[in-house]
């Protein structure tokens, strides 16, 4: 069944090839605006600043190149992003990005930002820590405060100031395309399967790497001529995991080819990139602060400490919201956060009777064989505990 | 090269009184609530004399873990992490402690026979030894992976037990100017922890009842300065040949300057150390029998291993003198210390742990220490899961080579978990690493 309309295809193809090629995008980006790009580390950036100081934000992406000179910059138990991220940089492949900003604090990432720093000496490396632990009372002072450091140190870099005014459009302009692809995911989670799970992380891949209001421009044109594709009776599934960047789409469509359907997830390249806005009144350096802060509570992030939300919670919630009989965990092999917060998770779900599985994924290698050996395990235990419709 | 196979280590005696004050110290903890004592459970950095001074019983996440490990007693608690649901590379430090969490919850709940893999002995061994907690604090510096650990301990124990954050900055150095001690982002994050840890004393106030005794956290401060510095002063004297003391013996006494309680018999005690040292010194007795070669360690501690690893060292005429571990933390900078005036220098010790700088920093120490004890080589403990003291050490090695051609292995081990290190592989990159040497200096 064709997912829509000429337009809508054509669309996709175009995200699509952004998000598997973002380096040249961002490339012929320059070429086109003689505009600087910044590399941008996840995961709570807010790429408003970068858009409102006429800079690219590109959000870095794990490469599909195996590692090589990267290797021994470091150890092999961090988690496969970062070590390609270090790989990237030792192999010139971040030399597109004139500066390099970061907000977040994981510690395997800070040993990526630093061989970054020492493989790229000629561009800015900015490391600002937003506050990680949400709960405490200087918390909304202190993200505030860096906040207003990153806009301060944009206009720095960019060479050009950087108004309320300007950062109130990028705002604006950012909270319209996390509408659409809002409305795009409640569409998956409502029943219309016209996109698989590979597509729909193209679509919010390419969001991450291009200039917002063409990627909101072609997230119109895929919403407008969509399909709408009951879906069938494949066993559905949520999605929970990946807290910083995409898991290989090939291990998506090894998921779905197994006689599944995906109808949710809580994946950075899913549902959590877009699930809070930024309030649109008031002073645009208060509200990104305001945002930082209530995406925890929107989207809990085991890498954040906000005694107040559970992840488990908003999980269960969640599943019994799109009626996924099932969830898949993808940990990233080395996460120290996912790691920590696996058993919260797997009580609660095996509290509620859901059944899920554990999937480990990696930089290089992907054993389909042996991921679609688990998963149909997953899928035909499911198929034996779902009730039994008798025609009369 | 072949291994001699005799004990060439002679490590300092006065570490056996040592020993038995960290022992003493378990003993009050785990009998703490008998005396009616409000317990902490605390990770990271040393904000001990704060609770020191509150009245509390302080029992440091870490440091047990590493004690059940440097006793061989973590595989329990270990196993009751894993069935908890712990993946194994996740942090061995924080799967040992949550392991004890999850078995002091389920026999504090009266739900001990919970565990089906943890047999009941060993759980009463562990469990029923560490009291439960009136209170988490958690002050971790550079590694965030320790903050998400307390808060797991916290969810671990049903959210029932109150927890309070101290957020240290991670010292990146951003401009020029900013460094070890210096610039704007170090003044200005000298200044947000302090406030934190004033802060803490309010929280441990409505905890205790009582207000917090002021005059005994600066006596605390005073003595954890004394102690300090003669600590400093006797871990210089190992720039000497031979080196009279060896990292094993800064090992052996991290937990008495990381943990114990602040107070004379601490100071005596590092006075003893700094004493034998110099004696040693004046009768021209090393560390080891025969030093030949002298190198510095960069990593986390393998507390598993600790007395293999000293005799190994030895056996290959190898004196480790100095590393980042022990040398870059626990209280390093005794003079940033007021002790009218405490808070600052307390907030800036925390900071400064071996684990918060940017590599360009530690770049920068490591080879500086490498200089002032005159090292042939580094030797890399690549720990396993430990990523936030990995984080530098390849871009470490590479500076080391480049800018002082010192020699650099790396072994992969770990703080806690045993089964990451491999002897053979040690032992085949250190002979390769020592002849290395031989060769640079028959050609010298």
């Amino acid at each position: 069944m064709p997912v829509g309309t000429g337009s809508t295809v054509g669309a996709l193809d175009a995200l699509a090839d952004v998000a598997a090629r973002p380096e040249a995008y961002a490339a012929q980006w320059k070429a086109r605006t003689g505009g600087r790009v910044v590399g941008i580390l996840p995961m709570n950036f807010p790429r408003e600043i970068a858009h409102a100081a006429g800079v690219l934000p590109v959000l870095l992406q794990e490469s599909r190149e195996p590692d090589t000179m990267g290797r021994h910059l470091l150890a092999e138990f961090y988690c496969g992003f970062t070590r390609n991220l270090a790989d990237s940089a030792a192999k010139g492949a971040l030399d597109y990005c004139d500066g390099f900003f970061v907000a977040d604090h994981c510690t395997q990432l800070l040993g990526a930002v630093d061989v970054v720093r020492a493989e790229a000496p000629g561009s800015p490396v900015f490391l600002g820590q937003l506050p990680p632990s949400l709960t405490d009372e200087w918390a909304r002072g202190e993200a505030r405060s860096m906040m207003r450091t990153f806009v301060d140190e944009m206009a720095r870099f960019a060479g050009v100031p950087v108004g309320d005014a300007a950062l109130s459009r990028s705002i604006a302009l950012s909270n319209d395309n996390r509408t659409l692809l809002r409305e795009l995911f409640a569409a998956r989670r409502a029943g219309n399967a016209a996109l698989s799970s590979p597509q729909l992380q193209a679509v919010v891949k390419s969001g991450m790497v291009m200039d917002l209001a063409e990627h909101t421009e072609l997230l119109r044109q895929v919403i407008q001529g969509l399909a709408d594709l009951p879906r069938d009776n494949r066993v559905r599934l949520h999605l929970s995991g990946h807290l910083c960047h995409a898991p290989r789409p090939e291990l998506l469509a090894a998921i779905e080819e197994c006689g599944a359907i995906v109808v949710d997830d809580d994946l950075f390249t899913g549902t959590r990139w877009f699930s809070t806005d930024v309030a649109e009144d008031g002073d645009p350096v208060e509200a990104l602060a305001c945002w930082y802060l209530e995406r925890d509570r929107t989207a809990p992030c085991p890498t954040r400490v906000k005694h107040e939300t559970d992840w488990e919670d908003t999980l269960v919630e969640a599943v019994e919201a799109s009626g996924a009989e099932g969830v898949i965990v993808l940990m990233v092999r080395f996460c120290e956060p996912h790691m920590l917060y696996y058993p919260e998770l797997r009580k609660r779900l095996n509290e509620r009777g859901i059944p899920h599985l554990l999937l480990e994924t990696e930089h290089e290698g992907l054993p389909v064989e042996t991921v679609q050996t688990r998963v149909e395990a997953l899928l035909e235990r499911i198929r034996r505990t779902a009730p039994v419709e008798v025609s009369r | 090269m072949t291994a001699p196979t005799t004990d060439k280590s002679s490590r300092l005696a006065i570490n056996k009184a040592g020993g038995k004050m960290v022992a003493d110290y378990w003993d009050r903890i785990f009998t703490a609530r008998e005396r009616g004592e409000k317990v902490v459970w605390y990770n990271g950095s040393a904000v001990n004399p704060i609770f020191q001074a509150a009245g509390m019983a302080w029992c440091h996440g870490e440091a047990f873990s590493a004690r059940l490990a440097a006793q061989h007693l973590e595989g329990p608690a270990q196993l009751a992490g894993q069935e908890y649901g712990y993946v194994g590379e996740l942090c061995s430090y924080a799967r040992t402690h949550l392991g004890c969490a999850v078995l002091s919850r389920k026999r504090a709940t009266g739900s001990a026979n919970g565990t089906g893999m943890v047999g009941l002995p060993e759980q009463a061994e562990l469990a029923g030894r560490l009291p439960t907690p009136d209170l988490f604090v958690n002050a971790y510096a550079g590694c965030s992976t320790g903050q998400q650990w307390d808060d797991i301990s916290f969810r671990v124990f049903g959210k029932e037990v109150p927890i309070f954050n101290v957020s240290m900055p991670f010292m990146w150095s951003n401009r020029p100017g900013e460094g070890y001690m210096v610039g704007e982002e170090w003044e200005r994050s000298s200044r947000y922890v302090a406030e934190q840890l004033r802060e803490l004393t309010t929280v441990l106030e409505s905890i205790t009842g009582r207000p917090f005794d002021w005059d005994a956290y600066r006596q605390n401060m005073a003595y954890l300065k004394q102690a300090s510095e003669l600590r400093q002063e006797a871990m210089r004297l190992c720039r000497l040949t031979p080196a009279p003391a060896t990292f094993w013996d800064w090992i052996a006494s991290v937990a008495h300057i990381n943990f114990l309680p602040a107070s004379q018999e601490l100071v005596d005690f590092f006075a003893a150390v700094k004493a034998e040292i110099e004696q040693r010194v004046a009768d021209g007795v090393g560390a080891i029998a025969d030093e030949r070669y002298r190198v510095y360690f960069d990593g986390f501690m393998n507390w598993n291993h600790l007395g293999l690893l000293a005799k190994k060292f030895a056996r290959y005429d190898v004196a480790v003198v100095a590393g980042r571990y022990t040398h870059h933390a626990f209280w390093q900078e005794p003079q940033l210390i007021d002790p009218e005036d405490p808070l600052l220098g307390h907030a800036q010790n925390n900071l400064l742990c071996p684990m918060n700088h940017s590599t360009k920093t530690i770049e920068r120490l490591v080879l500086r220490d490498c200089d002032y004890y005159g090292v042939d080589g580094i030797v890399f403990h690549s720990t396993r899961t430990c990523r936030a003291f990995t984080n530098p050490q390849r871009l470490v090695a590479k500076a080391a080579q480049e800018k002082r051609g010192l020699a650099t292995m790396f072994f992969e081990g770990d703080i806690a978990d045993a089964s990451y290190y491999k002897d053979e592989v040690l032992d085949s990159r250190l002979t390769a690493m020592l002849e290395t040497i031989d060769v640079r200096r028959a050609r010298a």
